[in-house]
């Protein structure tokens, strides 16, 4: 298939059609309104159900119910949205239900504005909802990058029974992008047998849930959680390092912050400063294989996010304390410049670089 | 370029490259005309809009006519209601910049009554390399919502097939095909194709055989 040109909330969601999701449940809010647009016209085409509920709560159960059936399914939001959908999520993971989640992040607390932000780190790596547990999170780059991780996405939910978040801010939504979709091999994934799709004597009725009323019951299903997302903490993280085999500095940022990001480091090379890159692509788990290559060399690390810093913290257990962490950021809808984040990495370098 | 006329407006399937186009005519125009208006009209864009380039207007004397400052960033789909000061005003090239699709297309018509006697000249930018219109059906079929929901009937067709960076000369050749397929079967000119400025040595020849006018790109990220 050719290139072709598409703005980023439109890859998500033909990603997520070319991954096989035949039903998305929704509600439009900007910056991520596009999407919704978008498979309300798609999923019919290729026989699926796109349905905009009455409410981001409404949203989120309908793909609990859904995902109940073994059927791939979405739905997508922004942070004031996302917030509302933060039970389902806990429902899903405590039912251990595969579900695709997009957070198109935009400036917060409360309504805050329409402009980019990844000051829902916290929210989406933490939890977020009620209860033990972190649903893997991937936080693509480019538009190209979208593609290859919603199918990834896809997969992980399956593998795992468990929802899985995209994390991308308003500008990644926003933003047109060449973009090629590739025919991919589907993987070995294990069999749904726990779907509840009607009994056929067949060894009685499914029952999804999330209720555990014996302690010693919920021990038991939490602990099983709580070793499913050990193995995905093992297994799952990936990142991308540029520039850190000889860096005395690292600049650690995600999303489209890193783009940014790696124009500064550029310079700040070109001005014989020995910077590298660590991008987080998985936000949970959190990389921790490039800060333990790094981080006995390493002077110092730069967190560089679009909020008052978050990420950061992650950033500070992977060091471990062998180096400084150093924090530039900017919230509230404004993007840091290459010409802020050089002029940091300068400042935390130190010594006289023109 | 031949624009016709003292209004042109864009229109377009979502993310044809409409604003950019706005952006460009206008500068064009001022080369030769004292008084140039853009009126931003996308109610669907909640970033890269024309609106978000005031700077580069106000530098070149062309008048921006949007919502004003303060609800640029309201998330609502308002309009001014300044076009009328220019509308009427024979001095005044006018450039309208519309929403994609037919959505877009709607904040088109209730200027109804004003458009019957001024004659705009309603221009369909197509970028054969987006989604749904890559096909002549799919433009066809754009174009009928377009005209259904702004109440008037496209005049002339420009093809602005790219694929961003990654633009080749087939992609515009592809485009210019599809761009006169169109133009053949709703018996509309194709008027011209834009062109990246960057891509001005690969395109020579193009550009001789063809009406070609060559864009600047005004909506870039941080990183570009």
């Amino acid at each position: 298939m050719s290139k072709i040109l598409m703005k980023g909330n439109e890859v998500i969601a033909e990603a997520a059609v070319k991954a096989g999701c035949k039903y998305f449940f929704g509600y439009p809010i900007t910056p991520q309104s596009e999407l919704v647009a978008y498979m309300a016209r798609r999923l019919p085409e290729v026989g699926g159900l796109f349905l905009q509920a009455e409410s981001e709560v409404a949203a989120v159960n309908m793909v609990y119910g859904a995902a109940a059936t073994g059927k791939r399914v979405m739905t997508s939001s922004s942070s004031p949205g996302f917030s509302l959908k933060q039970e389902g999520i806990s429902f899903l993971v405590g039912s251990e239900l595969p579900a695709f989640l997009v957070n198109v992040m935009r400036g917060g607390p409360g309504l805050g504005n329409i402009m980019p932000a990844q000051s829902d780190y916290f929210q989406i790596t933490k939890g977020g909802g009620h209860g033990d547990y972190f649903c893997p999170v991937y936080a693509p780059a480019s538009l190209q990058e979208i593609v290859d991780l919603t199918q990834v996405a896809f997969d992980t939910a399956d593998k795992y029974r468990t929802p899985v978040i995209m994390a991308a801010d308003g500008m990644l939504g926003q933003m047109m992008e060449p973009v090629e979709f590739f025919e991919t091999e589907a993987p070995e994934l294990p069999e749904k047998t726990w779907a509840a799709t009607g009994e056929r004597g067949d060894g009685g009725p499914k029952v999804v849930n999330s209720l555990h009323l014996d302690a010693g019951s919920l021990y038991q299903h939490n602990k099983h959680l709580n070793e499913k997302m050990e193995t995905m903490r093992e297994n799952e993280q990936r990142f991308e390092s540029q520039f850190t085999e000889d860096a005395d500095f690292v600049v650690v940022a995600y999303g489209t912050v890193s783009r940014i990001a790696m124009s500064a480091v550029k310079e700040a090379r070109a001005k014989g400063v020995k910077v590298g890159m660590i991008r987080p692509i998985t936000l949970w788990p959190f990389p921790q294989k490039p800060f333990e290559e790094t981080r006995e060399r390493a002077k110092a690390y730069i967190a560089v996010e679009m909020s008052a810093g978050q990420m950061i913290e992650d950033v500070r257990l992977a060091v471990n304390g062998h180096a400084p962490v150093e924090f530039y950021g900017k919230n509230g809808g404004i993007v840091p410049t290459s010409d802020e984040i050089l002029e940091k990495i300068l400042a935390v370098a130190g010594g006289d670089h023109k | 370029m031949n624009l016709k006329g003292r209004i042109h407006i864009f229109t377009g399937h979502f993310g044809s490259g409409k604003t950019e186009l706005s952006i460009n005519f206008a500068k064009y125009l001022r080369q030769t005309h004292e008084h140039v208006a853009v009126d931003d009209l996308d109610v669907i864009n909640p970033y890269f809009r024309t609106r978000d380039v005031d700077d580069f207007f106000r530098e070149n004397k062309i008048e921006l006519i949007a919502p004003p400052k303060r609800l640029t960033m309201a998330d609502l789909p308002v309009v001014s209601p300044e076009i009328y000061r220019v509308l009427q005003d024979e001095k005044y090239q006018v450039i309208v910049d519309a929403g994609g699709d037919k959505d877009g297309a709607k904040a088109l018509g209730q200027y109804y009554h004003d458009w019957k006697d001024l004659h705009p000249e309603v221009l369909f930018v197509l970028n054969a390399n987006r989604p749904y219109v890559s096909t002549l059906e799919g433009a066809l079929f754009t174009i009928s919502e377009i005209e259904d929901s702004a109440r008037m009937k496209v005049t002339g067709i420009i093809n602005n097939s790219n694929v961003g960076k990654l633009t080749t000369l087939d992609d515009i050749k592809k485009g210019h095909e599809l761009s006169l397929k169109v133009s053949d079967k709703l018996g509309i000119p194709l008027l011209c194709t834009t062109i990246s400025e960057s891509l001005k040595e690969e395109t020579k020849q193009f550009a001789k055989d063809h009406n070609v006018f060559y864009i600047k790109r005004f909506m870039k990220l941080e990183w570009e």
